[in-house]
């Protein structure tokens, strides 16, 4: 599927597409965070049939519904508020790091002061891993804290 | 110590009545307002042209006499000039102008010699000066952003396709009017040629300049008055558009155009925080500015200009929409988008009343107050109804025929 997007000045962006039943799609991201969800009419392909208006809310519910995932929008909006703060995603090397070994042996907190707040397995999600938590090859381990600090913790984590 | 009670008693006792007074009109001047809003909500039109009815009835010649609060309305509407101009240049985001120029300069560029020409014709045609038919011709070239952005929203046109082709072209008005304005307020002053030339360049310099900062710097004057508390983020934004304006006017730019190019330079976070806060102050203030250029106009002076305002509505409403429909038709928009295009730009408002406010400031000339009020009730409103009906106004683009809504 190919997406084509379309600054409107003063308002945001519009990204349009064509879904494979051959409904011709717009989807409009405000500025403020809202969005419309727009049905091109097939007559007049330039003009609207109707749309919906979804608040910031609404979208990440709609999101979820249709089966996405928000975590990055969120994780933005969290650097956002917090100044300084780094995020990071760091994935286990085959050997090496601290892969096969537990959480608590890097002493990841108390040496670099960032915290390994989820992980990443295949599918699932593991938020919050306990210090016994032991790091296989290929986890996507997420890191949050200082950005130096973020740093030196996916070097312990990686080797 | 024994005369500061007394002569605070002083103080307060004779302008104690005086400032009821001004708060008795105030609040009756804004409440007129609200009714009016309501009013013009319900029957689906903006609320500029009645503001506007709303000052012509006040004041002078008007049936309801303001006096003791003239002094503040003429500060409110100041304040509405700046916080109105302030955020036309909050509006677009230096890439949201780069974006503009790169599309759609050509269109811009058609745009303004469509619609200015008409009025700068019929200004010579009545007889003004260069200076009153030039402010004239930016009365009729410039549509208003703040009608249009408000009902493309309205009417749920904001994800159609042609609506690009509309904001690129309200972006290519907003950076003609950072070069118009400084302009216009430098011929204003009454220069000679030769010094309007030379200071019509300062101007232009003092512009490139708001642009580069805009362009480059813009993250170290929004960290200037950047706050996580919205209380001192308004402060910090509202003390620097003032302290901006009211330097801009002492050295006789006007503070409309100080307040223009602050807003330029300002963005990112901060731009889009201002953006949600400012809003209601600027409809409030706004709504002054309105009601009390409105006041400054005698009703009885808008009959003799009501033949040139009718013409002029008439002629400039036909030149927008050409230009419209061409600058759709450029980027591929279908007829029934092109003549959408075309009947959304109709719409003139606040920009056009801030143009012929500089010119009545200016004492320049009686007629083009009444002449722009005018003018600006008409297509305000018209234009509106066009936006509104845009779909079953039947198109001269079309081939096939218009089908008549059978609701």
């Amino acid at each position: 599927m190919e997406i084509f997007e379309t600054p409107l000045p003063g308002v945001g962006t519009r990204y349009e597409f064509t879904a494979e039943a051959g409904d011709h799609v717009g989807v409009v991201v405000r500025r403020d965070g809202r969005r419309d969800i727009a049905l091109y009419d097939r007559e007049d392909p330039d003009a609207c049939r109707g749309t919906i208006e979804l608040t910031e809310g609404d979208a990440s519910k709609v999101a979820e519904l249709l089966g996405g995932t928000n975590i990055t929008t969120r994780l933005d909006e969290l650097t956002h508020t917090v100044e300084g703060l780094a995020i990071e995603w760091a994935t286990m090397p085959e050997s090496g790091g601290l892969t096969g070994r537990t959480l608590g042996e890097g002493r990841i907190r108390t040496q670099t002061g960032a915290s390994v707040v989820a992980v990443i397995r295949k599918e699932a999600g593991i938020p919050g891993p306990m210090p016994d938590f032991v790091f296989k090859a290929g986890d996507t381990v997420l890191v949050m804290g200082a950005a130096d600090a973020v740093h030196r913790a996916t070097r312990v984590l990686t080797g | 110590m024994g005369t500061m009670p007394h002569a605070l008693i002083h103080m307060a006792a004779p302008p104690g009545s005086e400032t009821g007074a001004v708060l008795i009109e105030l609040g009756i001047v804004l409440l007129v307002l609200a009714l009016l809003g309501r009013f013009a909500a319900k029957i689906g039109i903006p609320s500029v042209p009645l503001y506007l009815l709303a000052g012509l009835v006040m004041g002078e010649g008007g049936f309801i006499p303001v006096s003791a609060g003239e002094d503040f309305l003429a500060v409110g509407a100041q304040i509405g000039v700046v916080l109105l101009l302030l955020l036309l240049g909050l509006e677009y985001s230096p890439a949201d102008l780069q974006v503009g120029l790169k599309t759609s300069w050509k269109a811009g560029v058609v745009d303004a010699i469509a619609n200015a020409i008409p009025g700068f014709a019929m200004g010579l045609i009545l007889g003004w000066s260069i200076t009153a038919s030039l402010l004239l011709a930016g009365v009729t070239y410039i549509s208003s952003s703040g009608i249009i952005a408000r009902l493309l929203e309205d009417f749920d046109r904001l994800a159609n396709r042609e609506t690009p082709v509309i904001l690129s072209l309200l972006v290519m008005e907003d950076i003609a009017m950072a070069l118009y304005l400084p302009i216009m307020a430098v011929l204003l002053v009454g220069a000679s040629i030769l010094q309007g030339a030379i200071t019509a360049a300062i101007a232009i310099g003092v512009v490139a300049l708001a642009f580069i900062i805009s362009f480059r710097f813009s993250r170290h004057v929004s960290r200037l008055v950047h706050s996580h508390s919205r209380e001192l983020l308004l402060l910090g934004v509202l003390g620097l558009a003032f302290l901006v304006a009211g330097l801009a006017e002492a050295v006789q730019v006007s503070a409309a155009v100080g307040a223009f190019l602050l807003g330029l330079t300002l963005s990112g976070q901060v731009a889009d925080e201002v953006h949600g806060l400012l809003p209601p102050l600027r409809d409030v203030f706004g709504g002054i500015f309105f009601v009390f250029f409105g006041i400054s106009i005698d009703p009885r002076d808008l009959l003799p200009v009501a033949i040139p305002a009718l013409i002029l509505a008439v002629i400039t409403a036909g030149t927008k929409i050409a230009t419209g429909v061409w600058a759709a038709r450029r980027v591929g928009i279908g007829p029934k988008g092109q003549w959408r295009t075309g009947l959304t730009l109709v719409p003139r408002g606040e920009f056009s009343i801030v143009i012929a406010g500089l010119g009545i400031a200016a004492g320049l000339q009686p007629k083009l107050g009444p002449l722009a009020a005018g003018y600006v009730l008409i297509l305000a409103v018209v234009g509106s109804l066009l936006m509104r009906y845009a779909d079953r106004i039947p198109s001269p683009l079309a081939r096939t025929k218009v089908l008549t809504p059978s609701s």
